[in-house]
């Protein structure tokens, strides 16, 4: 196996991903199907959120309300006289290759050379007479089961009501304001760009950006009873019964190495255009009614139960109930499962046919996004896709499979070009270079910020590959072998052999690296490479095995596994340790758990008696004294952890964590329940990769699983405890999960193969082995007695 | 008639007496062609000379047949001052240095814009502020007397001419003036006090030249000196004689962001009355600024009015911000609020509400702006250009609901909540109704709920949005609105229900637990006379055994003791805490009452007030826990 591939095999390897990534990002849809049926026209209030405020210009990130069709996604205000929305495109990307490293051998992170995500448009709606201060009974809802934001509020005793949702059938972002009573909508409609655009008049604009990414956004707006115009660079509507205002836009983004991640040949302004005239052929139902029907199909495949709320907290809005839970410090159980069915929403919102999600997903309130919006590879980018297979969205997944597959030409070539860069303190030291890796931060351009991130690679492909675990398709396993091959090729050239002081036992070591994000910088063998890199190449092994390629390979690879050195435990802090060294080297209650990653995502750490009592002991210990209180992220993370050890009091202890209401930019939760992160006091940003984490965490407590075995209830907190249901649960190993518990004890659990085989299935110390054919089911009823 | 012992004539005979000296001055201010013939009938019109020094004060004799003219501020006096502009960088209205906007030529552009625009509304006084009396280079200007004087520049018809100007549009004219005598004055102590024979002003002042005033700009009047009083007098002759009907005497302290012997300007301002009062004109006296509460009444027994915060401009590139310093007044009013009534009034400064711009405010900020100076009864004054008002500033200033709110018979509101981002003021009116606004002081938009409990009764109740005028139907328990950052509501609330039941729970029973530094002490204004103070550095007053029926969140009354603003952590049994700030009740000895939403379980709970968060938690009389929830 050559593992330096030569510029031919590059282009080569160029083009087969492209090909395989697919069609551009932005591009003409297919006829929508549209169903013959009505929308259900309520929801159980279990799927409603709903607050009794709405966002301003200066509030969107804590208040404004997210919609998206996985692609086109917009923050909306739902101010009754300002409707405005900030509206992304997950392409709208900044920034470039950034493939000239700086003086230190590291990337660039600016705005300018690496990139940021960026707004794409601000579309506002105003109305005059509807100012917030004069309107009574002022309410909004989140529908998460169907998918549509829903304002209402009476002046003047009309009854005023306005939906907006995205629609990925149609591709649009719909907004439908309609009256009750006699009222009449007078206003305008405003699109602006926010990179300094000019507009080609009121209903569309295009620009490019400095990157050379090109875009373009367009509206239009219908309405029966009065008179809809285009007025210069607005649409004026006056004296109408009701109005629809329709958006799309997108970028020229193509998720192609070869040709530089751009499609010369894509118009987005005119595409724009094309799409609102055909959505705007149909009446504002006939797109609710598609819309609902596809984000149905998604959403319905899973659902949860935690518990029963009482009345009393039911009667609350979305904010005073989380404000109420975190004072009383009384479970609010409803709350708390629709706090995991919102990110399921996210998901769908954020993840479809397109990018993945970075820090902040698709919702932004200006051009300057902390970190950039980037996807952050020692631990973002990964946590935001932690719950998409556990909480049966497996095909949002597909976002980041694309991205990789799509990066992994760029990222090849640009390791392969910079990665032994002399300056760079992480170069290879065997002055051998093969594969990929990555940098800490990345772009959709092929390109790294910040600083090289040697092990990411490795998470990233275990991110990866654990998809294939939940779901078992070979197609996906296909397309992600090409990534964790190149890993392997990179590791391979990377390990360094050591001979582990006062014994003559050799072992493989990581050359030198920072634990993220602390301590020192040129430590080798640090824990969180070594179990990632024994993840991966245990990984690959599985996958070349599942294939039948490369067999050769692969058995290199398990040589190379099997002589990987392991973290031991500090006989001076009794932690497991983070840097081949009994000192601690960092910060104690550090954000990242980098040296638990084999607890979590991994599985070599198991409170199952098949790790060593003192590995499992160690990690507890490091992560006790890493603490319970942290960011969002982090304490999800810590969350995970703990309900791998089985500690369900910690695990829920540091979801409540998370859902206590932000105040002032503090850690917990906004508001419209995206989660905050403080910056420093006083401000805090929106990430949200906890929106994930935490749910990820909560499912984890119910049922763990890995493949050949799924363990029920593993860490189920008391507040939960009394009854409650998880339903259409995706399982590593190939099954899909359907329990019911009662009084702490699953009451019945049915197991549906979707490719897997046989796996034993355990509560406590009880197990038993089903094998099912894919698609057959079992269901089991008496695993507690 | 104006002995000298008028000034401390029981309150009654004073008003009787201002009514007759208000009557007397009406006919002066009127012309004849549209006098009243019932008053100039009744009254004795006084003359002025040409020097602008009053006649000598011959009395009112007749007692008027017609209806008493209304005693001066009777009501929240309403008009326009001249220092938000003056004070301001707005581009384009001090084009020759700071303060240049005061001009003759502006003031009557300003008056006429009054009475063309807001006259009909009850606005009525046009206040000269500072500077009338100094060049563009901020030099004062004195007669040979000591006496300010009008810059020739500013002014060149001088002052009478502006006061006559404004009488001739029906309107009242202000004006301005600093405590003490100013150092500029002083003339190297040789300076002849008019009308005062033998006296100069070294005869006036401290031989120390002890300085006063908020600026320090003037040296302090020693009043017992028997000069210094004719001074004032002076002073008072020469204004009432050139006609006003308002002075506003700043820098006064305590107060005026001073304190100490020095500053305590008591004695000015009682020389101020008597001197007004000898000179037979009518002179509303109006005191700034930041006067301290601690001498309310001294205020209340000699002036009409008193501003109880710092100035509310923010000298910056608009009139004034929310920050700088609208905002403050929310925390700052509450003390205040028992003090003002008929006859003196809590002055929260300038209304910066008539074009936003200009203004520096959102839509909202004005409203609530508009909103809290209505409800608060203060004084009515706008500082805006108002020939630039637009037409939501102009819908604010004339909003004849709220205004009524104001200037009607009903007094002024105070919290009825803790002083939280999202707060309820409200005040129980004559005729059984209620006043509430709601007020959100968040950055951001919030929902903000006016439980009927809070306000004492239960059930149902009809809400009139006053300044959408609309009525919004009938609502059991309370209203929540959305209110957008910075926002308020104002609502006429008519109660349909049923008086508020509750139960009260000393805060000095033995059956509760104290702990740390917490205390039982004496109080005389408290119920039991007793009170739990010293909350602080993580004291605690745990109310035990409070017993409800059912499962809920309670509207608990806490009656509180508080001389300034404090706050306490609530909790109720072990759920977690929340801050609450409970506003200044004003001083020691005066208990307010606020309601606080608690969870409680159904059968016995325990109340937590804690002090753990910075600085001092309010002394607690008692609360008072409604038989239902929420």
């Amino acid at each position: 196996m050559d593992i330096h591939p030569s510029r031919r095999g590059f282009l080569t390897l160029a083009a087969a991903t492209g090909a395989l990534a697919g069609l551009p990002a932005f591009t003409a849809s297919a006829a929508p199907q549209r169903p013959a049926d009505a929308p259900a026209a309520t929801t159980d209030p279990r799927h409603l959120l709903w607050w009794q405020a709405p966002a301003d210009d200066h509030s969107m990130i804590e208040q404004g309300l997210p919609v998206g069709n996985g692609r086109l996604g917009a923050l909306a205000s739902n101010d009754p006289g300002r409707e405005l929305l900030l509206v992304t495109d997950a392409t709208m990307w900044t920034g470039g290759l950034n493939d000239t490293l700086d003086a230190d051998g590291q990337f660039p992170y600016g705005r300018e050379d690496f990139g940021s995500l960026t707004l794409l448009a601000r579309l506002t709606v105003d109305l005059p007479d509807h100012d917030l201060s004069a309107v009574t009974g002022y309410r909004r809802t989140l529908d998460l089961a169907q998918g549509v934001v829903t304002t209402s509020y009476v002046r003047s005793g009309v009854t005023y009501r306005r939906e907006l949702f995205a629609s990925r059938p149609d591709d649009v972002l719909v907004l439908h304001l309609t009256q009750n009573g006699g009222g009449r909508y007078t206003g305008t409609v405003t699109l602006d760009g926010t990179h300094g655009e000019t507009p080609s008049g009121a209903e569309s604009f295009a620009g490019a950006l400095p990157g050379g990414l090109r875009y373009g956004a367009a509206i239009t707006a219908y309405g029966s009873g009065g008179s809809v115009r285009v007025d210069g660079t607005r649409i004026t509507f006056t004296g109408c019964k009701d109005l629809t205002v329709v958006l799309s836009g997108g970028t020229n983004y193509a998720p192609d190495a070869a040709t530089h991640y751009r499609d010369p040949s894509l118009d987005p302004e005119a595409l724009a255009r094309t799409k609102v005239r055909a959505a705007a052929r149909n009446s504002a139902d006939t797109l609710l009614r598609t819309h609902v029907a596809d984000h149905r199909a998604l959403y319905d495949a899973f659902d949860i139960s935690l518990g029963t709320s009482t009345a009393q907290q039911r009667a609350l809005d979305t904010w005073e109930r989380l404000r109420a839970r975190a004072r009383d410090g009384v479970p609010d159980p409803e709350l708390e499962a629709a706090y995991l069915q919102f990110s399921r929403y996210l998901m769908i919102s954020g993840s479809r046919g397109s990018l993945p999600m970075g820090l902040q997903g698709l919702w932004l309130d200006g051009n300057d996004p902390d970190w950039m919006g980037d996807y952050h590879t020692d631990i973002n980018i990964q946590m935001n896709y932690w719950m998409a297979d556990r909480a049966g969205l497996s095909s949002c997944f597909d976002a980041l499979t694309d991205y990789c597959v799509a990066q992994l030409p760029s990222w090849t070539d640009v390791t392969r070009r910079l990665f032994n860069d002399s300056r760079n303190r992480y170069r290879n030291s065997s002055g051998k270079n093969a594969g990929w890796t990555v940098a800490i931060s990345t772009n959709p351009h092929g390109g790294g910020g910040w600083w090289w991130h040697p092990a990411g690679n490795a998470w990233l492909c275990n991110t990866l590959f654990e998809h294939y675990e939940f779901t078992r398709s070979r197609g996906h396993l296909e397309r992600i072998y090409p990534l964790l091959k190149g890993a392997c090729e990179f590791w391979e050239a990377r390990l360094l052999t050591t001979t582990l002081p006062g014994t003559s036992r050799e072992v493989l070591i990581a050359d030198s690296d920072w634990s993220p994000e602390q301590g020192p910088l040129d430590a080798k063998g640090i824990t969180y490479a070594q179990e990632l890199v024994r993840a991966l190449f245990g990984n690959y092994a599985t996958a070349a095995a599942e294939l039948g390629r490369d067999r050769g390979y692969a058995d290199t690879v398990a040589g190379l596994r099997d002589r990987l050195y392991l973290p031991v435990v500090s006989p001076t802090t009794g932690w497991l340790e983070e840097w081949m060294s009994p000192d601690n080297l960092g910060e104690t209650t550090h954000r990242h758990l980098s040296p638990l990653v084999g607890l979590f995502p991994g599985d070599r750490i198991r409170p199952d008696g098949s790790t060593p009592a003192d590995i499992v002991a160690g990690a507890a210990a490091l992560l006790t004294a890493r603490g319970m209180e942290s960011f969002g992220w982090a304490n999800a993370w810590r969350s995970l952890c703990w309900a791998r050890l089985k500690n369900p009091d910690k695990a829920y202890q540091l979801v409540v964590n998370n859902l206590r209401p932000s105040s002032g930019g503090s850690n917990g939760t906004a508001p419209n329940l995206f989660d905050i992160y403080q910056v420093e006091r006083g401000r805090g940003i929106f990430q949200i990769d906890a929106n994930f984490g935490t749910p990820a965490a909560m499912v984890e407590m119910l049922v763990y699983s890995r493949p050949g075995h799924v363990e029920l209830l593993p860490a189920l907190p008391d507040a939960w405890s009394a009854a409650g249901a998880l339903t259409g649960a995706p399982v590593r190993g190939g099954f899909v999960l359907d329990l019911a518990w009662r009084d702490g004890r699953p009451t019945e659990a049915r197991l549906r193969s979707v490719g897997g085989r046989t796996t034993e299935v355990a509560y406590g110390s009880r197990s038993r082995t089903v094998t099912l054919k894919p698609g057959e089911s079992v269901t089991l009823k008496d695993l507690a007695r | 008639m104006r002995s000298p012992s008028y000034a401390v004539l029981p309150a009654r005979g004073l008003r009787a007496a201002v009514v007759l000296a208000l009557t007397a001055g009406l006919a002066t201010a009127i012309p004849a062609a549209h006098a009243d013939p019932a008053i100039a009938t009744t009254a004795t019109t006084d003359t002025a000379d040409a020097t602008g020094t009053a006649g000598t004060g011959q009395a009112a004799p007749a007692a008027p047949t017609t209806p008493a003219a209304p005693a001066l501020a009777a009501k929240p006096y309403m008009g326009w001052s001249s220092w938000s502009m003056q004070s301001s960088k707005y581009p384009g209205l001090n084009p020759d240095g700071d303060f240049s906007y005061l001009t003759e030529a502006n003031v009557l552009k300003q008056t006429d814009a009054l009475a063309a625009k807001l006259k009909d509304f009850g606005y009525e006084y046009v206040n000269i502020d500072s500077g009338w009396w100094r060049d563009r280079a901020w030099k004062p200007e004195f007669d040979a007397y000591g006496r300010q004087q009008a810059d020739p520049v500013r002014f060149p018809s001088g002052m009478k001419a502006v006061a006559d100007h404004i009488h001739a549009k029906g309107l009242k004219a202000g004006i301005y003036l600093p405590a003490g005598l100013e150092k500029e004055a002083y003339g190297d102590g040789k300076t002849p006090v008019w009308n005062a024979d033998g006296c100069t002003t070294a005869d006036i002042v401290y031989s120390d030249l002890r300085t006063t005033n908020g600026w320090d700009s003037a040296y302090k009047l020693d009043f017992a000196k028997p000069c210094t009083q004719k001074y004032i007098d002076s002073q008072a002759q020469l204004t009432a004689g050139w006609g006003y009907d308002f002075l506003k005497l700043d820098g006064v302290g305590p107060g005026s962001s001073k304190s100490g012997d020095n500053y305590d300007n008591v004695a000015d301002v009682a020389a101020w009355q008597q001197a007004i009062a000898a000179t037979g004109r009518p002179l509303h006296l109006e005191l700034s600024w930041s006067l301290d509460i601690g001498h309310a009444g001294d205020w209340k027994k000699y002036s009409n009015g008193w501003r109880v915060d710092t100035d509310v401009e923010c000298y910056c590139n608009t009139l004034v911000s929310w920050e700088n310093s609208v905002d403050d007044r929310f925390d700052d009013t509450p003390g205040w609020t028992r003090h003002a009534g008929p006859g003196g009034w809590n002055d929260l400064d300038s209304l910066d509400v008539g074009n936003g711009a200009m203004d520096g405010l959102t839509k909202a900020e004005r409203q609530t702006y508009a909103t809290l100076w209505a409800i608060a009864k203060s004084p009515l004054y706008t500082g805006d250009d108002l020939t630039r008002l637009d037409d939501y500033g102009l819908a604010l200033l004339t909003n004849r609901e709220v205004i009524a709110v104001n200037q009607g018979d009903t007094p002024p509101a105070r919290p009825v909540t803790p002083s939280d981002p999202q707060q309820v003021w409200a005040a129980k009116n004559p005729d059984g109704t209620y006043t509430v606004a709601l007020f959100n002081l968040a950055d951001a938009p919030a929902a903000v709920t006016a439980d009927w409990s809070a306000l004492g009764f239960t059930g149902k109740a009809a809400v009139r949005d006053l300044w959408n005028h609309e009525n919004l139907g009938t609502r059991r328990g309370g209203i929540t609105e959305a209110l957008p950052a910075h926002g308020s509501r104002l609502f006429t609330v008519t109660p349909h229900g049923s008086t508020l039941t509750s139960t009260a729970y000393e805060a000095e029973s033995t059956a509760n637990t104290l702990g740390g530094n917490a205390s039982v002490a004496g109080c005389s204004a408290c119920s039991g006379e007793k009170k739990v103070g010293n909350l602080y550095l993580g004291g605690t007053l745990r109310i035990n055994d409070v017993v409800v029926a059912k499962a809920g969140t309670y509207l608990v009354q806490v009656a509180y003791v508080s001389g300034d603003a404090r706050s306490a952590d609530i909790s109720a049994n072990s759920g977690g805490a929340v801050r609450h700030t409970f506003p200044s009740t004003g001083d020691w000895g005066t208990v307010e009452r606020v309601s606080v939403p608690v969870t409680l379980r159904a059968g016995t709970n325990s109340i937590t007030f804690d002090s753990s968060g910075p600085g001092y938690a309010p002394d607690i009389d008692r609360i008072s826990v409604p038989t239902s929830p929420r």
